[in-house]
């Protein structure tokens, strides 16, 4: 029997997931799928957790959240591309010009 | 529906600003193809846009408090103000923009479009009393901002600066998400009876159940939405992308961002705390953390710097901190005073940042942005009018009378004392005391050296945008300083209600 805490279990280790992916991985495209992952451990969350409260309220504010994701995606894979014209390169480790 | 109308009439404001933005997309790109020299349209539509909205918002100050939208927007008095110098903000930014634009040869049309259209985001945070909308809104903020830093295209500084803030920006978007999903599974739990998102029912049926302890899940949200929001507003240890975004965007979009960004995310942590009250005994401690941290932090880092947008960027976090003191007051006595030292110090900060960025736009020539430190040795020989400007905001940020930053501070001073937390007084007077160093180091650069061929060449803006603009921060930086009495009885009337 798969009950709401499995989901939500399973969702805070895709989050941690993320976090973790955020913080060690040096390519901005990889960086930007852990933060995908981040977003859609929260929507799992409100799925589950409106269909454990028998609320519509869950199902939609993922919605919400996936427009603002798909928002971003554009943007930043436009930041990225427009960085990689500049720069001939995107890793992080090379985003040096400003620092202290 | 019969409401709709007096649900649309509650973000008006944010409507007209919205229009606005369509129209100067759609302006733009028919006016180009039919003329090439109808660039200075673009922002004049932009600016009557946002008076019209300022028009609206004045007018109806102390009107009583409006939900709408089934309590996802709240169009009560303290957002009105917040919206208010938002605009105020907004006004100023595409003022000191146009000119400065064409130097760098990136005067386009977009560029009042993601003005606006980021500024709507703003507003319909300050009202948004549902964590959702409160999502929605901040995004739509953020991803035009994201555009914004990177707006100098041909620079690499410039996009490094976008790529920075955009990738920092959408982890804390996670963190938010997240901890909006955990509050509402929190307050289901709570409540037995569903989940919610809504701040003011979140409210009632924490005060409700105010002898439960609120579960764990919930807290963890309210921790994890204080990351969120604490990215936004750039509080240390959250603060690590606002020296390079402040110093790899351009001057005119870091004065914008700097002062917009500030004013909506602290709107939006008074609201999200103050929802909160009856549970402060949870999340204080972090506040006051948070708040001692960003200042000492913010302060120090700020020594030694020799970029000035770099030093106003770093001076933007210890002001941060400044404001998280007042958040710190507004759980238990001393709330009102709270609250109105928050916004009269958000109006403050608007004015002298604006102003301290404005100056840097003024004197940035062609081909040459005026940044660092030498480019403003010796400017009182050089440019007068220019460095005594700078000194008056120099003065103001620092915190000294007879200016509008030291009323602010004062405000917020008396609020914490109140409050009963002396020790957060004392170090927020401490904190003060660095600051001054670093502030006066600049008005040493401009007042006591002698210019030499570093130095940069007089203000390169003629024209009266700028001038207009320096001229508003200017006299309100001494004005209220001088006479607070005006701006504090109108904030105070307004902010009365909505503390309980």
């Amino acid at each position: 029997m798969i009950t709401t805490q499995h989901f939500l279990v399973l969702s805070a280790i895709l989050f941690t997931t993320g976090v973790i992916g955020v913080l060690v991985k040096r390519n901005p495209i990889v960086i930007f799928m852990c933060i995908e992952l981040m977003l859609n451990a929260a929507n799992l969350s409100f799925v589950a957790l409106g269909r454990h409260f028998g609320q519509v309220n869950g199902q939609m504010y993922v919605i919400f959240a996936l427009a603002v994701a798909a928002a971003e995606v554009s943007i930043g894979l436009g930041i990225i591309v427009a960085i990689f014209r500049a720069k001939e390169t995107i890793n992080i480790d090379e985003m040096n010009l400003m620092k202290f | 529906m019969v409401n709709m109308s007096a649900n649309l009439d509650a973000i008006l404001p944010a409507i007209v600003i919205m229009v606005t933005g369509f129209l100067v997309l759609i302006g733009d790109s028919c006016v180009s193809a039919w003329r090439s020299n109808g660039k200075g349209l673009n922002s004049g539509v932009s600016l009557v846009g946002i008076l019209i909205a300022l028009f609206f918002t004045a007018t109806r100050l102390n009107q009583p408090v409006h939900n709408a939208f089934s309590g996802a927007i709240i169009d009560d008095s303290f957002g009105r103000c917040a919206i208010l110098l938002l605009l105020i903000a907004a006004a100023l930014a595409v003022l000191l923009s146009t000119t400065y634009l064409e130097n760098k040869q990136l005067q386009h049309g977009e560029y009042y479009v993601l003005i606006l259209f980021s500024l709507f985001g703003a507003m319909l945070m300050v009202s948004s009393n549902d964590l959702i909308t409160l999502f929605v809104s901040i995004e739509t903020l953020s991803v035009a901002l994201y555009v914004l830093a990177g707006f100098a295209k041909t620079e690499e500084r410039s996009e490094e600066a976008a790529l920075k803030y955009f990738l920092l920006g959408a982890f804390a978007a996670g963190f938010l998400l997240y901890g909006i999903a955990l509050v509402y599974g929190g307050t289901g739990i709570l409540t037995g009876n569903g989940g919610t998102t809504n701040l003011a029912l979140i409210a009632t049926s924490l005060r409700d159940l105010s002898s439960v302890a609120p579960p764990l899940m919930f807290i963890l949200g309210v921790a994890l939405v204080l990351v969120g929001l604490a990215f936004k507003s750039a509080l240390v240890p959250f603060h690590m992308w606002t020296p390079d975004v402040y110093q790899g965007a351009p001057t005119s979009v870091t004065a914008y961002m700097a002062a917009v960004v500030k004013i909506a995310a602290f709107a939006v942590l008074f609201r999200f705390f103050n929802a909160l009250t009856s549970i402060s005994q949870y999340w204080l401690i972090a506040v006051q953390v948070l708040a001692v941290l960003t200042m000492f932090v913010g302060n120090i880092l700020a020594l030694t710097q020799d970029n000035v947008k770099r030093l106003l960027a770093y001076s933007s976090i210890a002001h941060a901190g400044y404001l998280t003191v007042a958040l710190s007051a507004i759980a238990g006595k001393g709330a009102q005073l709270a609250v109105e030292a928050l916004t009269f110090y958000l109006f403050a900060y608007t004015l002298m940042t604006m102003g301290a960025f404005g100056v840097l736009i003024w004197l940035s020539h062609k081909g040459r942005d005026c940044q660092t430190l030498s480019d403003l040795k010796g400017l009182v020989k050089v440019d007068p009018a220019a460095a005594y400007m700078m000194l008056i905001f120099m003065l103001s940020l620092g915190g000294i009378p007879p200016t509008m930053g030291f009323m602010g501070k004062w405000l917020i001073f008396n609020a914490i004392m109140q409050s009963g937390q002396i020790w957060l007084a004392i170090l927020l007077g401490f904190a003060s005391i660095i600051s001054v160093y670093y502030y006066l180091k600049v008005v040493w650069m401009m007042c006591f050296s002698e210019p030499d061929k570093q130095t940069i060449t007089g203000h390169a803006i003629e024209g009266w945008a700028v001038q207009l603009a320096m001229a508003v921060s200017v006299i309100g930086s001494l004005l209220f300083g001088l006479v607070p009495g005006f701006i504090q009885n109108m904030l105070g009337a307004a902010v009365n209600i909505i503390v309980r």
